[in-house]
C-alpha cells in the first residue's frame, strides 16, 4: 500500500494541521442541483446562533434597509447608470428559428450617430431571435434606427419548433447528434409494470407544461465603463457580481481581471435567468473595446423574450395506480424536457411522494428556440404538476379525500403537520364536498387543492466576508454578494448588528461590487446558506476582538465582558458600562477588520412546504376566481420574517400566474413567437392575487436555509387539484385556461349553459 | 395580426413605430391619448421637423429638453434631461406594465405611451417628487413598513399610481385599490404587501400626516 495521503485532509492531518471534517454540499450548476463532497476546516470554537427569545432583530420583522433608496427613485439599476460618452448598444436578432445569414454591416454605419456594427459568429444561426450583429449609437432612438436600416441576408434553413416537429420522422436536425439527447432511465420496468397490474386503481395521463418566461422587469444587460485606459467597472443586471470575471469579460477588453470592477447594487429581478451576462455582456465589452467609450447594452423586451432563456416545457406520460387502502404502488413515466436548444430541467418523477416501485424514462427533445435557464427551482414545479394531479387522480378514485391521501404516502410528520396547518386555513374542515366535485345547486362550485414540495440545497464555503469597525464605531459589513429584492442586503446588515448588540441602522452593509470579496451566485436558494454562516462567523470574531481590547484597556478578564444594548458591560461589575463609540475608541486608529468564513453548523438544509388553494369555478363561463392560498414553509432560522413572508407571496403569486396565464406561444408553421411582449405574454396582475397566507413553520429550529424555491413548487398543482375538486373537470394541460374548463364542462354534460 | 407580426420580425420593424402615427389597439387611456395626440393635426409633434428644444415641468421645477418628435416622455425624463431623473422605470414601452407611471396634471399615466413634445406645460410629477427632502410621503414611508418591495423595479410606478389615488381619494377601499393599481406588474409578487401598504398610507392620510 502506498504512504501517500490520498486526500488534502489526510495530508494536513500527517503533518499536524489542524483536522479538516468532510461535508456534502450543493451547487448550482448549469440550473441543475449538484452535489459534491469537499473539505474544510473542523472548528469546535465556531459561532452559533442566539437561542430564539435571545434575538432581538433575527426572527423579527425588520424593514428592508435599502428601503428609502428604492421608494425615492435613488437606487441605481444596470438600467439606470449614465455615463459621459456613453454609447447604447442594440442587438440585431434573426428573425427565423434557423438560417444562414450575412451581415452588410455598411447598410448602418452610413446612419449619423451610428458609431459601430459588429457581426455575431457570422454564419448560421441555431435558433429563433439569435443574434446576428451588434450595434453602437449616439442614443437608444439612434440605435433603434442602426437596429432596423441594418441590411441581413437571411436564407431560412429547415427548422423544427414544436416536440412533434423534433419527433418528426424527417425533422430538421436541431442538435449535433439528432433531436433526442441525454436519455436516462431509473428503476427496473418490469417489476413496475408487475407492480402495476396489482392495483386497485390506476390512472393513465399526460400532463403538459408550456414553456413560462422569467419576465425580470429589468431586462437583461451590463454598462461597460471602459474610456480606452487599463481598467473598467462593468454595471451588470446579474445575479452573480463575480460572473462578471468567469466569464472573462475583462479579457474582451484586454485587461486583466484585476484591472475590472463588477457592480451589482440593485438588480431588477432574475428568478435564475440572470446569471451569465451572456451575449449582450460580450457584446457590450468588443463594442466598447473598439470604441473606447461605454456602452450600456440592455435588452429590449423582445430581446427578452427571445434569447434570455426561459423554465422549460414539459411532456409527461404517467401511469400510476395505488392499492385500495390509498398507497402508491406502481409509477411508469415518460419524461420530454423542451428546452430550446438546452436540456431543460426536471428532477424526475415520482416526486416527493413514496412510490413502492417504478420506473422512469427522462430525456430532453431539442428544438430551435432558445435554451432554458434556471427558474426558480428548476424542473420542479413542472414534476410537481404531473405527480400532484395523479395523486390526486388516484385518491378521487378511491374515495379518499385529498389531504388523507397525502398523508399517507408521505412518510415525514412535518409534511402531515405542514398540511393541517394550511388545510385549516382555508377552511377544510368545513369544506363540504372533501372527495368529490361540489354537488351544490349553485352555479359557482367551491373547491380545495393540496400541493407540496421539497428543497435540498446546502451551504458550501463560497463567501468571504469583512467586517470593519472604525475608532469611533462605526460598523461597515462588506461582501461581494448581491441583493436581487429577497433583502439580502438587510439581513447582512442585521446578522451583524445582532452579534454586536448594536440597532440595525448602526450597521451598514455594503454588497454589489467584486471587490469586496468572494461570493456565490444567488441561485438555488443558495445565498443565505453560503453567505449567512460567513457573515455570523466575521461578526462574532469582531465581537472576541473588540471585547479582548476593550479588557485589555479596562484590565478586565475578557470572557468576564458582554455587550448589550449597544454597550459594553462587565458581568459582575453591571454599573461599570461603556458606550460602544467610547469603547471602539479603545481600537486604535486604524480601527479593526475581520473576515468570515462559511461555518458548517450554521446552516443547514433541506425544506418542506405545503400549499392549499381555495378556489370558485363559475361553471357557466369556466372562470376561475381564486379564494385563498395558503401556505406553510419551513426555511430553519427566519432571518427576516418580514422579508421571508414577502418571499412566499413573491412565489406563490409567480406560480398561480403560471398556473392560470403563463404560456409561451409559438407559430408551428410560421416559426414565430406570437407573444413576445407584456401586452400579449399574460401574467397575474392586481386583480388576480387572492388572500395569500404565509405562515413560517416555527417548529423547524435548524439553522437558516433559503427559501427562494421551494414555495414556488406546487402552487398551480394546488389550483389544479381545486378546480377538480370544485367542478370535476381534470387539467391535464397548463395553463388551467377557462376555455379548457369549459371544453371539460361540455365533455362532464356540467356546463351551466346546459347541452352545448 | 400574425402576419403582420412575421412581417414585423422577419423585417426587423419595431412595434413601437406606430407611435409616430401609424395608429395601433389603444388598451389604456394613456394610451389612447397618446395615440390621439401623434394622429392629431394641431399637436405639437405634428408641427416639428427635427429636434427640438423644450421645458418640461417636473417635480415643481422647469427642465430643459432636447427631444425629437418620437421622443416619449419616458425616454426625455431618463434620458434627455440634466441629470436624467431614471427613477421611473421602462419595461413594456407598450402600455402595458406600469412601471413608467408618472402624474400629469395629478392623473397617473403612462410616460412611455406619451410624447414628450406634447406634455410641454403639463405638470409632471415623478417618483424623485415623492419625498420633502429627506422626509418620505406617506405611502413611501408605508411601503417600506410592510414590505411593499423587494427588487424594486415596479416600486416607482406603484407608488405613482397609489398616490395619483390616495390624493384623490384617501379613503379609498380595498376594491378601489387594486383597481388603480391594476395597470401595474411586479414580477416579484409583493403585490400583499402592497395592498397592505397603501390601505396603511391611506389611513395616515386621513388621519392628517403628511
Ligand atoms: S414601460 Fe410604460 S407601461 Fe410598461
Ligand atoms: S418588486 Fe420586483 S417587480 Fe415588483
Amino acid at each position: 500500500m502506498s504512504s501517500t495521503p490520498r486526500t488534502a485532509a489526510a495530508a494536513a492531518l500527517q503533518e499536524g494541521e489542524a483536522p479538516r471534517e468532510r461535508i456534502k454540499v450543493t451547487k448550482v450548476v448549469d440550473g441543475e442541483v449538484v452535489e459534491e463532497w469537499i473539505e474544510v476546516a473542523a472548528s469546535d470554537d465556531a459561532p452559533r446562533w442566539q437561542a430564539r427569545e435571545d434575538l432581538r432583530l433575527l426572527d423579527s420583522d425588520l424593514r428592508r434597509v435599502d428601503g428609502p433608496a428604492k421608494v425615492t427613485g435613488r437606487a441605481r439599476y444596470t438600467h439606470d447608470v449614465r455615463l459621459p460618452g456613453m454609447k447604447y448598444g442594440r442587438l440585431v436578432r434573426c428573425p427565423y428559428p434557423a438560417a444562414r445569414c450575412t451581415v452588410d454591416v455598411d447598410s448602418a454605419t452610413a446612419l449619423p450617430g451610428v458609431r459601430v456594427v459588429l457581426t455575431i459568429d457570422d454564419g448560421e444561426t441555431r435558433y429563433l431571435g439569435q443574434p446576428v450583429a451588434a450595434v453602437a449609437a449616439d442614443t437608444p432612438e439612434l440605435a433603434e434606427d442602426a437596429v432596423r436600416a441594418l441590411a441581413v441576408r437571411f436564407e431560412e434553413l429547415p427548422w423544427a419548433v414544436t416536440r412533434d416537429q423534433a419527433l418528426a420522422e424527417d425533422a430538421a436536425p436541431v442538435g449535433r447528434d439528432g433531436n433526442v439527447a441525454d436519455v436516462r432511465t431509473d428503476g427496473d420496468l418490469d417489476a413496475a409494470e408487475a407492480a402495476l397490474a396489482t392495483c386497485d386503481a390506476t390512472v393513465e395521463a399526460t400532463y403538459e407544461v408550456p414553456v413560462q418566461h422569467h419576465v425580470c422587469l429589468e431586462t437583461h444587460g451590463v454598462v461597460v465603463d471602459y474610456r480606452g485606459g487599463d481598467e473598467a467597472t462593468i454595471y451588470a443586471s446579474t445575479q452573480w457580481t463575480h460572473v462578471v470575471h468567469r466569464e472573462r469579460l475583462p479579457e474582451r477588453l484586454g485587461l486583466e481581471g484585476s484591472q475590472v470592477e463588477s457592480v451589482v447594487e440593485y438588480m431588477g429581478g432574475g428568478f435564475g435567468s440572470k446569471f451569465p451576462t451572456g451575449i449582450e455582456g460580450r457584446m457590450a465589452c468588443e463594442l466598447s473595446r473598439e470604441l473606447g467609450a461605454p456602452v450600456h447594452m440592455m435588452l429590449t423586451r423582445r430581446d427578452e423574450f427571445l434569447l434570455a432563456g426561459n423554465r422549460s416545457g414539459t411532456h409527461q406520460t404517467v401511469r400510476a395506480g395505488a392499492t385500495a387502502d390509498g398507497k402508491l404502488r406502481a409509477m411508469v413515466s415518460e419524461v420530454d424536457k423542451l428546452g430550446g436548444i438546452g436540456r431543460g430541467s426536471h428532477p424526475g418523477l415520482p416526486y416527493v411522494y413514496d412510490v413502492e416501485t417504478s420506473h422512469l424514462r427522462i430525456r430532453s427533445v431539442l428544438t430551435n428556440l432558445d435554451s432554458n435557464r434556471a427558474m426558480r427551482a428548476p424542473g420542479h414545479p413542472q414534476a410537481s404538476f404531473a405527480m400532484e394531479s395523479t395523486v390526486d387522480e388516484l385518491a378521487h378514485q378511491l374515495g379518499i379525500d385529498g389531504l388523507e391521501f397525502r398523508k399517507r404516502n408521505l412518510a415525514s410528520l412535518v409534511y402531515h403537520r405542514q398540511l393541517d396547518a394550511v388545510a385549516e386555513a382555508v377552511g377544510w374542515a368545513d369544506h363540504p364536498n372533501k372527495v368529490g366535485p361540489d354537488t351544490s345547486d349553485s352555479e359557482v362550485k367551491t373547491g380545495i387543492g393540496f400541493g407540496v414540495s421539497t428543497w435540498g440545497t446546502r451551504g458550501r464555503p463560497a463567501c468571504v466576508v469583512t467586517v470593519r469597525i472604525g475608532p469611533d464605531g462605526a460598523v461597515t459589513v462588506l461582501s461581494g454578494t448581491q441583493d436581487l429584492g429577497t433583502g439580502t442586503r438587510t439581513y447582512v446588515a442585521a446578522i451583524v448588528a445582532e452579534e454586536l448588540a448594536l440597532p440595525l441602522d448602526a450597521v451598514e452593509a455594503r454588497i454589489g461590487h467584486s471587490s469586496y470579496g468572494a461570493a456565490n451566485g444567488s441561485g438555488g436558494s443558495t445565498t443565505v446558506p453560503c453567505l449567512a454562516p460567513a457573515v455570523k462567523d466575521a461578526a462574532h470574531k469582531a465581537r472576541v476582538a473588540v471585547l479582548a481590547r476593550v479588557a485589555e484597556v479596562l484590565g478586565a478578564d475578557p470572557a468576564r465582558l458582554a455587550l448589550h444594548r449597544g454597550q459594553v458591560i462587565h458581568l459582575e461589575r453591571p454599573d461599570e458600562r461603556l458606550g460602544w463609540a467610547e469603547a471602539c475608541s479603545a481600537l486604535g486608529a486604524d480601527g479593526l477588520t475581520t473576515t468570515g468564513e462559511w461555518v458548517a453548523s450554521l446552516t443547514d438544509a433541506g425544506v418542506h412546504g405545503a400549499q392549499a388553494a381555495r378556489v370558485q369555478v363559475d361553471t357557466l363561463t369556466g372562470q376561475v376566481k381564486l379564494e385563498k392560498i395558503a401556505c406553510m414553509q419551513d426555511c430553519g432560522l427566519p432571518l427576516n420574517r418580514l422579508a421571508v413572508r414577502s418571499q412566499i407571496n413573491g412565489a406563490i403569486v409567480e406560480a398561480l400566474s403560471y398556473g392560470l396565464f403563463e404560456e409561451r406561444v409559438v407559430d408551428p408553421d410560421l416559426g414565430v413567437m406570437l407573444n413576445a411582449c407584456l401586452g400579449d405574454y399574460k401574467i397575474a396582475g392586481c386583480a388576480d392575487i387572492p388572500e395569500i397566507v404565509a405562515m413560517i413553520d416555527d417548529e423547524d429550529t435548524r439553522g437558516p436555509i433559503g427559501i427562494g424555491e421551494p414555495p414556488i413548487i406546487p402552487t398551480h398543482s394546488a389550483i389544479a387539484n381545486a378546480i377538480f375538486n370544485a367542478c370535476g373537470v381534470r387539467l391535464r394541460s397548463m395553463p388551467l385556461s377557462c376555455d379548457k374548463i369549459l371544453d371539460g364542462l361540455v365533455a362532464n354534460g356540467t356546463w351551466a349553459g346546459g347541452e352545448a | 395580426m400574425t402576419e403582420r407580426r412575421v412581417e414585423e420580425e422577419r423585417r426587423g420593424f419595431s412595434r413601437r413605430a406606430f407611435l409616430q402615427g401609424a395608429g395601433g389597439v389603444a388598451a389604456a387611456s394613456s394610451l389612447t391619448e397618446a395615440v390621439h395626440a401623434a394622429q392629431d393635426p394641431a399637436s405639437e409633434v405634428q408641427r416639428m421637423r427635427g429636434p427640438e428644444e423644450v421645458e418640461l415641468r417636473v417635480n415643481g421645477g422647469t427642465l430643459p429638453a432636447t427631444v425629437e418628435p418620437r421622443t416619449t416622455l419616458l425616454d426625455a425624463l431618463r434620458h434627455r434631461v440634466d441629470p436624467p431623473l431614471t427613477g421611473t422605470k421602462l419595461v413594456c414601452g407598450e402600455g402595458a406594465c406600469g412601471a413608467c407611471t408618472v402624474l400629469v396634471d395629478g392623473r397617473p399615466m403612462y410616460a412611455c405611451m406619451l410624447l414628450a413634445a406634447d406634455v410641454v406645460g403639463r405638470e409632471i410629477r415623478t417618483v424623485e417628487g415623492l419625498a420633502d427632502g429627506d422626509g418620505l410621503s406617506p405611502v413611501q414611508e408605508a411601503f417600506c413598513e410592510k414590505d411593499g418591495l423587494m427588487c424594486g423595479f415596479c416600486t416607482p410606478g406603484f407608488l405613482m399610481s397609489a398616490t395619483g389615488l390616495l390624493e384623490r381619494k384617501p379613503d379609498a377601499d380595498a376594491e378601489e385599490v387594486r383597481r388603480a393599481l391594476s395597470g401595474n406588474f411586479c414580477r416579484c409578487g409583493t403585490q400583499p404587501h402592497i395592498f397592505e401598504a397603501v390601505a396603511e398610507a391611506g389611513r395616515r392620510l386621513r388621519e392628517g400626516g403628511r
